[in-house]
């Protein structure tokens, strides 16, 4: 059976062929036929001459492991969000399958608006452009989705994306050649541009009726929106505890937040996913939760009775609160936008997550750090490498 | 002391002389195409920033501010409608003695910046940041530690955006948009990615 769909589709790949080829009539959408194709199966032109890589590690398996390792997150996303939406709209517990179904619902829609729209311009562009389709976009468009809160405007998510797929990659040169990262680029213009519909309280748990639309957004703060209330609690932990989040639940994940980055657990599975596949950096990772804890203790060292609550936090929180797992696992190991030196990788997980913490201690106008110092040190990546060779050579024994 | 560390950090991050600002944009723009030229021009803007900020500070209040002349018996004159010609005028000066200096001490870094050094003297972020000065009524400290920051920020920027463009080497972006036009839009990403300091206490 499956041998007859696999014939099937393989002649009718190759009777589209001369259409797409150099002087066929839609040779203008190679592109879009070539991505079809090595999509489904290996592509039949292959190397003729030397050297043969001998186990190529090419783009797309590279971008199908990390597509792979989002699925704990994205799945366990799923189940959150609708066990928050039916929660929030009272009632007894939910069960496990009408919570999916309500995800599904919820979470679907937002997902394929940017699977779509970016998907619209990526071809757009490798049409006019003549490059290839690249498999990078099919990360970007599912973690640009899981970053934002469950009730955001469909149209918002097709304009973010836009956004991150045309400026932040495309005039670049598509995939391997831009500067920031293009869901990272997303989101935060999104942030920026709209953001009644991005932070405060009444955003991350979508409530709908019988017929499906969205009645309106309930409060369901989240763990770090809680902690900006007025300061009746003595310390971070005791109001979060007061509010229900433990650091086991923080740990796991089952709260109100963005789609896919609440849950720590998930993101470690998909982290250890990564590093063991050999695609993700273990060294910006590690550096980067190095840097929380190393910043977390320095602002406890500053806390007074009277200062800022969260100076006293235990830097532990800071590791399972909000979108640092996520950012820190598949956003800041993008290796376009990452330094390639080891050295360098070190330096900028860790900055990224003393930065991560510095903004959530002490910036109070954002609640959530981890997605802006990511962008912020996408600029010093590239300066970061410079320093590391401009290091080497000068450690070099002359030629003499 | 704290307040002054608040200035300082406001005017390397949040109040970014370029990147919130969008002052110097020319020389930033033509000066980071390589390194080392971008941190010598740097260097020059901070301590052209670091001196000539105090010393304007100096001119407008003790001559120019409405009823800084009091001390030689003229209360009742207003000269701060001179301050712009006056600004100038000393940053052009302090921009002539650095070229001066530089050109005396290192022959490359001289030629590398070539005509972009006497330019300091008309790049808006030097001036911006005396106007600004007198704008937010800082005192004579706050006034050295914002010029300097203010340097700093703008250091800053150009290095990482000299950074940036080496990467940008292997860009390959739609005609019309090559060179200048993905240098501007790269600064405007920065600009975003620097919004996440802003509303930082300080």
């Amino acid at each position: 059976m499956i041998r007859r769909i696999e014939t099937f589709l393989l002649a009718m790949i190759d009777r589209q062929r001369k259409h797409f080829s150099e002087n066929g009539k839609l040779a203008r959408l190679h592109p879009l036929f070539e991505a079809t194709e090595s999509f489904l199966f290996i592509p039949a032109i292959r190397s003729q001459k030397q050297p043969f890589i001998r186990d190529s590690l090419d783009l797309k398996r590279f971008m199908s492991i990390v597509i792979l390792a989002l699925m704990p997150p994205f799945l366990f996303g799923i189940y959150n969000v609708g066990l928050q939406s039916l929660a929030a709209s009272g009632g007894e517990p939910a069960g496990f399958i009408p919570a999916v179904t309500l995800g599904l619902w919820i979470v679907m829609p937002i997902v394929m608006v940017s699977y779509a729209v970016g998907l619209f311009w990526e071809i757009l562009f490798a049409s006019i452009r003549r490059h290839p389709i690249s498999e990078g976009f099919l990360v970007t468009g599912l973690l640009f989705p899981l970053t934002l809160p469950p009730t955001i405007p469909l149209w918002q998510v097709a304009v973010g994306i836009s956004f991150g797929v045309v400026i932040g990659k495309e005039i670049f040169g598509g995939t391997g050649r831009n500067i920031f990262n293009p869901a990272l680029t997303a989101r935060a213009f999104i942030f920026f541009a709209y953001p009644a519909q991005m932070s405060g309280d009444a955003v991350w748990v979508a409530v709908r009726d019988t017929s499906g639309t969205v009645i309106d957004a309930v409060t369901g703060a989240t763990p770090l929106a809680i902690t900006a209330l007025a300061p009746t609690f003595d310390t971070i932990e005791s109001m979060l505890h007061a509010s229900g989040y433990t650091l086991s639940v923080m740990f796991t994940g089952l709260y109100p937040g963005s789609v896919g980055s609440t849950s720590a657990l998930c993101c470690l599975l998909g982290a250890v996913m990564l590093v063991a596949m050999g695609v993700a950096s273990y060294r910006i990772m590690l550096g980067g939760i190095m840097g929380v804890l190393l910043t977390g203790l320095l602002m406890n060292l500053l806390a007074g009775p009277d200062s800022m609550p969260w100076l006293a936090v235990n830097p532990i929180y800071h590791l399972v609160a909000g979108g640092f797992a996520f950012g820190i696992t598949y956003m800041a190991t993008d290796p376009v936008t990452a330094p390639g030196l080891d050295g360098s990788r070190w330096i900028y997980g860790f900055l990224i997550g003393a930065l991560t913490v510095m903004i959530r201690v002490l910036n109070p106008a954002f609640p959530e750090g981890v997605m802006l110092s990511i962008l912020f040190m996408n600029i010093f990546a590239s300066l970061l490498d410079y320093i590391g060779i401009r290091m080497r050579f000068a450690k070099r024994v002359p030629n003499v | 002391m704290e307040n002054l560390a608040g200035i300082f950090i406001n005017s390397v991050f949040a109040g970014n002389i370029l990147l919130a600002y969008f002052l110097g944009m020319c020389s930033f723009v033509a000066i980071s195409k390589n390194i080392e030229t971008a941190a010598g021009l740097g260097f020059a803007v901070i301590f052209v920033l670091t001196v000539t900020a105090p010393v304007n500070w100096l001119i407008f209040q003790f001559l120019l501010a409405p009823g800084a002349l009091a001390w030689a018996g003229l209360p009742n004159v207003d000269l701060s409608f001179l301050k712009f010609i006056t600004f100038i005028a000393v940053i052009a000066a302090m921009v002539q003695a650095i070229e001066m200096i530089i050109d005396r001490f290192s022959a490359s870094l001289y030629a590398g910046l070539g005509v972009f050094l006497p330019l300091i003297a008309v790049n808006c972020a030097i001036l911006g940041v005396s106007l600004f000065m007198v704008e937010r009524n800082y005192d004579f400290m706050e006034t050295v530690v914002y010029g300097f920051g203010a340097g700093v920020g703008w250091f800053m920027a150009i290095v990482a955006m000299a950074a940036i463009r080496i990467k940008l080497r292997y860009a390959d972006s739609p005609r019309g948009l090559e060179g200048y036009g993905l240098t501007m839009i790269v600064t405007g990403l920065m600009a975003m990615a620097f919004m996440m300091f802003s509303g930082m206490a300080g």
